[in-house]
């Protein structure tokens, strides 16, 4: 893997050296520190065995790994990469990530960034027989290719909109209302510019005509006029608080700190169970898609493991990891093996349940949805905004 | 021991090689782990930064202090040492009361239990501490409650969170024994005798307390305030828990450019903050002799 330093040869190599050997020092310290096992070779360990480096909410458990180490023939461990994509990318481009894992599992949209770095390859879709078994629409997310080639396989889909409170803000339709005026000091967003700047782009879209080309990879001109709207609402109050991660988003919602928020389903689900009547808003300017993405490490085809990762990807899409992840979090696999896992171990899984999870995402992509995007093309003004809104 | 002008002889002082020997593991300690670092992150401040490989490399650069002063960075700076300080402030003044409780009107037995009350918050981790006042702040929180159900408000008080209210008082919750303890070791260095002279003598409590404690426990109250000053500066918890919408700290400000691998940047605000506290510590040293805090140990 080449780098450039862009300012002269021997510096940049000096420089990325020095901070390969310091991470790689590390990791060897750590790794004997925790196993005492330092003169163990990386190639003793099992040629069927990969190290799985993904978003903490695909995991699903010792008990369910085991299962699919049976299916396929490969022993799953799995490490929560905390979903934030810019420093998983960070640690795939300049820390020790490919040393250490096989395969990735983060929100669509880095990709490209990570093959153009050479950092992930391309699965070779004729070792995942499963792969045909995906919906279409699934298979058409863009950023899932580059340069002809797919480097992601979309493992896990959904769509997020808006969260209400029923009796405090009534019928929900539009993402206007979380910079309604009357419900100042009541709305949340995401601290999230992934989740957040694309909220308000499809609403300044759709409902407020601003010329924006495409609400997931905003040009700098469209993303300055999505975030000095946003400023201006912080500013004024508008926002109680921007939330981070399922507690804090769970908590805003179970003890009506916000009336409307953008976040995510499953908070609906738990607000509920703890008795607050709060629903998902189906908005009028669409919802927004995200797909968690399977990704190839270069690290593992380094050290032959390519073979092994696609048996497991396929195995990901075989039906029971689907019903799995379904039971635990609600979130859909894009096939209709789920079903039909569930179907032919009902004794496991309920296929009636099963089946209505599938069709309630798929109503959502049966309407109108713009896809998440985690590495925009200008995702540094993005961030460099984002610290802006933060810091106004 | 005394020495020839009638002080503690410092042990410390004499050089001899078995002294050498014995402080060098904490003189190890003190520059591998305190200085070098520190070097190396000043160092590295004035490196550049390649967005497009985020690679940083040895070309010399103020680039990153300039960066400072865009994009509403100056301003995370004076909210947050305006908000420690406005911290500070209030630990202290809780402390020095505390302090006097446990240093100068307990017994050894209810001076240990009071310390131990007031090391409580320790005992529990700071995310979990930070996040339970929001069940105790919130709108349907027990204070919110509390207020409703007596009549005192019609409906809830929005600003107890999100806000910098909140903020300041789960940070002075938190950080409030780091600015008792000092203050109580400083209580310790006192003679008694002094004490019941100047009251033998017709002194007041007040009189006593401010023309003879206050003067001898004063390096205990900016050692404490000191102590509560840098965590609170460095702190990020209490900000984004309880802050309102997209609060900012410096802290949080470091975390952001290094979500972007912008390690110099991530450098030159840390250096700005260790330069101006290492400042701090100094002129007060220099102001009020804090090391007279330890002359009782002999160093």
């Amino acid at each position: 893997m080449a780098h450039h330093s862009g300012n002269g040869p021997a510096l940049g190599v000096f420089s990325q050296l020095t901070r390969r050997r310091l991470v790689h020092n590390g990791v060897l310290g750590a790794a004997a520190l925790a196993t005492g096992s330092l003169g163990i070779p990386r190639a003793a360990r099992a040629a069927d065995e990969i190290n799985f480096w993904a978003t903490g909410t695909l995991d699903i458990g010792d008990d369910g790994w085991k299962i699919v180490a049976n299916d396929s023939g490969v022993k799953v461990n799995f490490t929560d990469n905390g979903n934030d994509p810019g420093p998983v990318v960070a640690k795939l481009a300049v820390g020790n990530a490919n040393d250490i894992y096989d395969i990735g599992g983060l929100q669509g949209g880095s990709e490209k960034e990570l093959a153009r770095r050479g950092l992930i390859a391309p699965w070779d879709l004729s070792q995942i027989p499963n792969y045909a078994s995906l919906w279409q629409w699934a298979k058409d997310i863009p950023y899932l290719t580059y340069e002809g080639k797919t480097y992601g396989i979309p493992t896990v889909i959904n769509a997020d909109s808006i969260i209400a409170l029923r009796d405090k803000a009534g019928s929900v339709d539009s993402y206007g209302v979380i910079f309604d005026p009357k419900l100042k000091g009541k709305t949340a967003m995401e601290d999230a510019w992934i989740n957040s700047v694309i909220f308000t782009a499809i609403y300044l879209k759709n409902s407020e005509n601003a010329k924006i080309a495409e609400p997931g990879n905003l040009t700098a001109d469209e993303l300055g006029l999505v975030m000095e709207f946003l400023i201006k609402h912080k500013r004024d109050g508008q926002f109680r608080t921007f939330w981070n991660g399922w507690e804090q988003g769970l908590q805003l919602v179970a003890n009506q700190e916000v009336w409307v928020m953008t976040g995510w389903e499953p908070i609906v689900y738990a607000a509920r169970m703890r008795g607050v009547d709060c629903y998902y808003a189906v908005p009028k300017e669409g919802y927004e898609a995200w797909g968690n993405n399977t990704i190839l490490l270069k690290g593992a085809v380094n050290r032959g493991r390519s073979k092994a990762a696609h048996r497991l990807v396929n195995a990901l899409l075989s039906g029971f990891y689907g019903c799995k992840l379904g039971m635990l979090r609600g979130y859909v696999v894009p096939t209709d093996n789920n079903v039909a896992y569930a179907t032919a171990n009902s004794s496991a899984f309920d296929p009636a349940r099963v089946g209505k999870l599938v069709e309630h995402v798929k109503k959502k992509f049966a309407g109108k949805v713009y896809w998440q995007n985690t590495r925009p093309d200008n995702f540094q003004l993005y961030e460099t905004w984002w610290q802006r809104l933060r810091n106004a | 021991m005394l020495d020839e002008s009638g002080g503690h002889e410092n042990v410390g002082a004499r050089w001899r090689p078995t002294t050498f020997l014995l402080a060098l593991p904490s003189l190890a300690v003190l520059v591998g782990l305190g200085f070098i670092p520190l070097a190396l992150m000043a160092t590295w401040s004035f490196w550049s930064f390649d967005p497009d490989t985020y690679w940083i490399k040895p070309a010399w650069s103020l680039a990153s202090y300039a960066a400072l002063l865009e994009d509403g960075r100056a301003t995370v700076f004076l909210r947050t040492a305006g908000l420690a300080a406005l911290t500070t402030a209030v630990s202290t003044l809780l402390a020095v009361p505390a302090a006097t409780v446990v240093g100068l009107m307990s017994g050894p037995r209810r001076a240990a239990l009071l310390l131990a009350l007031f090391t409580i918050p320790f005992f529990t981790s700071g995310l979990v501490r930070a996040f339970a006042w929001r069940l105790v702040l919130g709108r349907h929180g027990v204070v919110n409650n509390a207020l409703v159900s007596l009549g005192i408000v019609q409906t809830p008080v929005e600003w107890l969170l999100f806000s910098d209210f909140a903020v300041v008082l789960g940070m002075v919750a938190a950080y409030l024994p780091f600015a008792i303890i000092p203050i109580v070791l400083a209580f310790a260095r006192i003679e008694h005798s002094v004490i019941r002279a100047s009251l033998d003598l017709g002194a007041g409590f007040w009189t006593m307390f401010s023309t003879i404690v206050l003067p001898l426990v004063m390096p205990g109250i900016v050692a404490g305030f000191l102590f509560v000053f840098v965590v609170a500066v460095g702190t990020s918890m209490e900000v984004q828990l309880l802050g309102g919408a997209g609060a900012s700290s410096i802290s949080i400000m470091i975390n952001d450019v290094l979500r972007v691998v912008n390690f110099p940047l991530a450098f030159a605000i840390a250096t700005v903050v260790v330069t101006l506290l290492i400042v701090l510590i100094t002129v007060a040293n220099r102001a009020l002799r804090l090391s007279r805090l330890f002359e009782s140990l002999g160093i």
